[in-house]
């Protein structure tokens, strides 16, 4: 048996299935969420970035009005550690002593029975503190660091000898700056216990996660804790942790027997939820004379916090971005008294392909080769550290099709060479190669008596529309209309899928999702071939296809019945199937897993009195692989671009180097891109299939950031002959 | 060494948060209500007392545009006005958009535009986009981006909200439907 042939859905633009919630309000995120009885919580954080807790005085906060409890490390008990995840130990229990580890630490929290008497009381807490001299940066020689943290560092060939055979190298230091996630939904977790059964609506792209991590936090069953995120006001990477104030606010919920509401305020959200952290890195490249690369070599050190992990392995890409015998890549992580970073969107490729790729720039200057053609004459046509052929790869067509539809060939070669009035011109571009990711998944799929059928998933629409092409991919399947299908996700108790991250999700779950419908189609058509009175009695299951909104004969869609009417006759309400996918082995398939490829050619002018940077356009080109839903696809790399163009020109969160102190933790202080400042983006699509997933789907969620920096930084060598190094690009490296 | 969090200095023992203002004020054009804590701003008054969720606070500084909302015919960030100087006047929210069941083009623009990801920012986009036509400000991509700049988008849908709007401003803005 297979599925219907033609594909009206599956691919196409459709609209968001969840866009009429969204447009009218009553698409219901954490913070909107309300119980009957909630008190409301606040945090009292640190004012010091190291040290000690002397004393901690909240006799004024208890007595304030609508107070019900203040919690402090003399108040919570002693609470374990979460659970290990595929992103490192989960981050520290909150108010289990006295230490403080970084400025803005959880130090308290009050609950109250408005959201203003809990705030107002929060103020009346008094903390004395012994402090200590904080470690912040990577040059402080009591700093603890910790090599190759990911097992990623990776040599081969000779790396000195191919620099010495080199006729031309680059050797160049860049810097990359902390950068906060700062998703526009304040954080919330409500907590409610009924006994021992709590249920929690929480701000996570891994509803499934948070749910282990409180059961053992809290000893409780995983069966018991029920974690809800069904939309999430943005994430990039921040909801990829069960932070500390979670574990608090169900804390809270405990001790008073009530519910309890914690939503995090701005400012709280750059020291509570994670941040992409400063590093340096270093690059050495070289290439003989006819643009061959022979070296690369490629170190990086970030800032981590003291007692977290962060998956940042800036140089780990560098090893199979190029074609090239002789590579060395090494990641080094600094701890210091620094909120947690986590995962920001593209977490280490956004940083480290910023330094590849300009010191690639930097190398076709140096060759006085063309970049573009610097990047084509070192393709990686099998990857370079496997030797094995692509699943997919369409990279060359991502540069092709993006300098045509740029004008690449008009760039004049020299910085410089361009202007308008004040204004300098210059074109850059850079490559992206971005990693394979995919974990195991489960999916459920049902259909039920109204003919119509749900997806069922703890994974979650983080905004890149899952929902969507989910409804749009069980749609296609099962031959109905996408009116007729609908998905429940984001809820830990149906399930298990993994986080929204990593561009992962769309292959994995809708993978599950594929194989349930499979199981599903298998189910039904079980029940009608033995059925004398099903008009598909006896039939062959080849010959049996899912279109109509039911199961047809091919070629004879009149034969067939309805799901609706093949349960009806067999007196079931609903029939379902559960359905799993588990991520291909690269050796098994004798081919290189491949994550999504990409080319992205940015123009810039920049005012030569005043060193002002405004990108002008970018053209973005796109291998994804299929492409499941065109119009949400584009939205996702529209929206990387301009995250990338975030952290090449704005995006800096600023630490006081004495105090340990983010200096600007508003929008006010913290720039991020608005609508003036987005230029005319044209985003394509171009590739085949995957051959190594089962719906040849590649992820786009972070592709689209991933080497925007470096073609602007680029462009903006062309513009004005200065090379910046170091992010973001601000007029002061360019007076 | 004694510290306390970077916030103003704490409320007197008289606290006047203590203290209950009624407000009466039109919400959707239906009269309304609300009792509360003087310190209460008109936000926290529609999604707390309200029930009025639609409107998102993403920072409470003013700085977002997530919270907008139209006061007497202007967009106004709810975050920075207390519920208490509502009295009298006639607030309209994203719940508040649609007429007699069906939703205003704006926000079927948004949704064939797909001007939005998460969605989180959107009603304060729609409130803002809404209003722009009516000020007169969406005659060219630049102005709408100029005057769209207060909404925040950190899923970053602008150009799919700058069409959206360019698409109802084409079709002849809202006049006909408010």
């Amino acid at each position: 048996m297979s599925t219907a042939e033609d594909l009206p859905v599956l691919g196409a633009p459709v609209d968001r299935v969840d866009g009429p919630l969204k447009v009218t309000g009553q698409a219901p995120y954490p913070s909107d969420v309300d119980l009957p009885g909630q008190a409301h919580a606040a945090l009292v954080q640190s004012t010091i970035a190291a040290g000690r807790i002397t004393d901690l005085d909240t006799t004024e906060a208890e007595k304030a009005p609508g107070v019900l409890a203040v919690l402090t490390h003399h108040t919570v008990p002693r609470l374990p550690r979460g659970p290990m995840t595929s992103l490192g130990v989960s981050p520290p229990a909150p108010l289990q002593d006295d230490r403080i580890r970084h400025h803005g630490q959880h130090v308290a929290l009050v609950v109250a029975e408005s959201r203003e008497q809990a705030t107002a009381a929060a103020r009346l807490v008094r903390v004395e503190y012994a402090p200590a001299d904080p470690v912040l940066d990577f040059d402080d020689p009591r700093a603890v660091s910790v090599d190759d943290p990911w097992g990623l560092d990776s040599h081969r060939g000779d790396v000195d000898a191919g620099l010495a055979s080199a006729d031309v190298t680059v050797d160049a230091v860049y810097t990359t700056p902390d950068n906060t996630n700062n998703p526009l939904g304040l954080f919330s977790t409500l907590a409610a216990w009924e006994g021992e059964r709590l249920t929690v609506y929480d701000a996570t792209q891994w509803p499934a996660m948070v749910r282990e991590t409180l059961a053992e936090v809290f000893g409780v069953p995983e069966v018991s804790v029920r974690v809800l995120s069904p939309f999430l006001g943005g994430g990039f990477g921040a909801g990829l942790r069960a932070w500390p104030h979670v574990i608090l606010a169900v804390q809270a919920a405990r001790d008073v027997g009530r519910p309890v509401k914690l939503v995090l305020t701005r400012p709280q959200m750059f020291t509570s939820v994670g941040h992409r952290p400063k590093g340096v890195q270093r690059v050495r490249l070289g290439a003989t004379a006819d643009a061959t690369l022979v070296a690369i070599e490629h170190h990086s050190t970030s800032l981590l916090a003291v007692e977290d992990d962060d998956y940042e392995p800036f140089a780990a890409g560098s090893a199979v971005a190029y074609a090239c015998p002789h590579v060395v890549t090494a990641d080094r992580q600094v701890r210091a008294n620094v909120p947690a970073p986590v995962s920001m969107r593209a977490p280490a490729h956004a940083q480290g392909n910023f330094a590849l790729e300009s010191a690639m720039d930097e190398l076709a200057c140096a060759l006085d080769v063309d970049p573009l053609e610097l990047r084509l004459r070192n393709h990686a046509d099998v990857h370079p550290a496997l030797g094995l052929p692509w699943s997919s790869n369409a990279l060359r067509e991502c540069y092709a099709v993006g300098a045509e539809r740029f004008g690449w060939s008009r760039r004049p070669a020299r910085p410089r060479s361009r202007r308008d009035g004040h204004w300098l011109v210059g074109q850059g571009m850079a490559g992206v190669s971005y990693p394979w990711y995919q974990a195991p998944s489960l999916a459920r799929v049902t259909v039920t008596a109204d003919g119509g059928a749900t997806v069922a998933s703890s994974g979650m629409d983080i905004g890149t529309g899952t929902y969507t092409v989910l409804t749009q991919l069980c749609a296609h399947l099962l031959g109905l209309p996408l009116e007729q299908v609908r998905s429940d996700l984001g809820d830990s108790d149906l399930p298990e899928a993994p986080q929204a991250g990593g561009s992962g999700l769309t292959s994995a779950l809708g993978s599950a999702v594929a194989d349930a419908c499979e199981r599903l189609l298998g189910a039904l058509l079980e029940l009608v071939r033995d059925d004398p009175e099903s008009p598909l009695h006896g039939s062959d299951p080849e010959d049996v296809v899912a279109a109509g909104g039911g199961l047809r004969r091919r070629g004879d869609p009149g034969r067939g019945e309805t799901y609706a009417a093949i349960l009806a006759r067999h007196g079931r309400p609903q029939l379902g199937a559960d359905g799993a996918s588990t991520p291909a082995q690269p050796t098994e398939l004798g081919m290189a897993l491949a994550g999504a490829f990409g080319a992205h050619f940015a123009e810039v002018r920049v005012d030569e009195d005043l060193g002002l940077v405004r990108v002008s356009r970018v053209t973005t080109v796109i291998d994804g692989g299929r492409i499941l839903n065109e119009k949400t696809a584009r939205s996702q790399v529209i929206g990387g671009v301009i995250g990338g163009i975030g952290m090449a020109v704005f995006e800096d969160t600023i630490t006081d180097p004495t105090t340990g102190r983010i200096a600007n933790a508003t929008f006010g202080d913290y720039l991020v891109p608005v609508h003036a400042d987005v230029p005319d983006l044209d985003v394509t699509f171009v590739g085949e299939p995957d051959r190594a997933s089962a719906l040849g789907v590649k992820g786009v969620g972070e592709v689209g950031l991933v080497g925007v920096a470096a073609a602007i930084a680029n462009a903006v060598h062309h513009a004005t002959g200065v090379r910046v190094r170091s992010l973001p690009i601000t007029l002061d490296a360019l007076l | 060494m004694t510290s306390t969090p970077d916030v103003p200095p704490a409320p007197p023992q008289s606290d006047p948060g203590a203290a209950e203002i009624t407000t009466a004020f039109t919400v959707n054009g239906t009269p309304r209500t609300v009792g509360a804590d003087t310190r209460v701003t008109l936000l926290d008054a529609l999604r707390d007392r309200l029930g009025l969720t639609g409107t998102k606070k993403g920072c409470d500084q003013g700085a977002c545009g997530a919270c907008t909302v139209h006061v007497d015919g202007r967009r106004v960030l709810a975050c920075l006005m207390l519920a208490a100087q509502c009295d009298g006047r006639e607030v309209t929210t994203i719940e508040g958009l649609s007429r007699e069941g069906r939703p205003h083009p704006m926000q079927d623009a948004f949704v064939r535009h797909d001007g939005f990801q998460c969605g989180y920012c959107t009603p304060g986009q729609i409130m803002s986009a809404v209003a722009l036509l009516r000020e007169g400000r969406a005659g060219t991509d630049e102005d709408i981006r100029e005057f769209m700049s207060g909404n925040l988008c950190r899923c970053a849908a602008y150009p799919n909200v700058v069409a959206a709007i360019k698409d109802v401003a084409r079709e002849g803005g809202d006049h006909a439907h408010l």
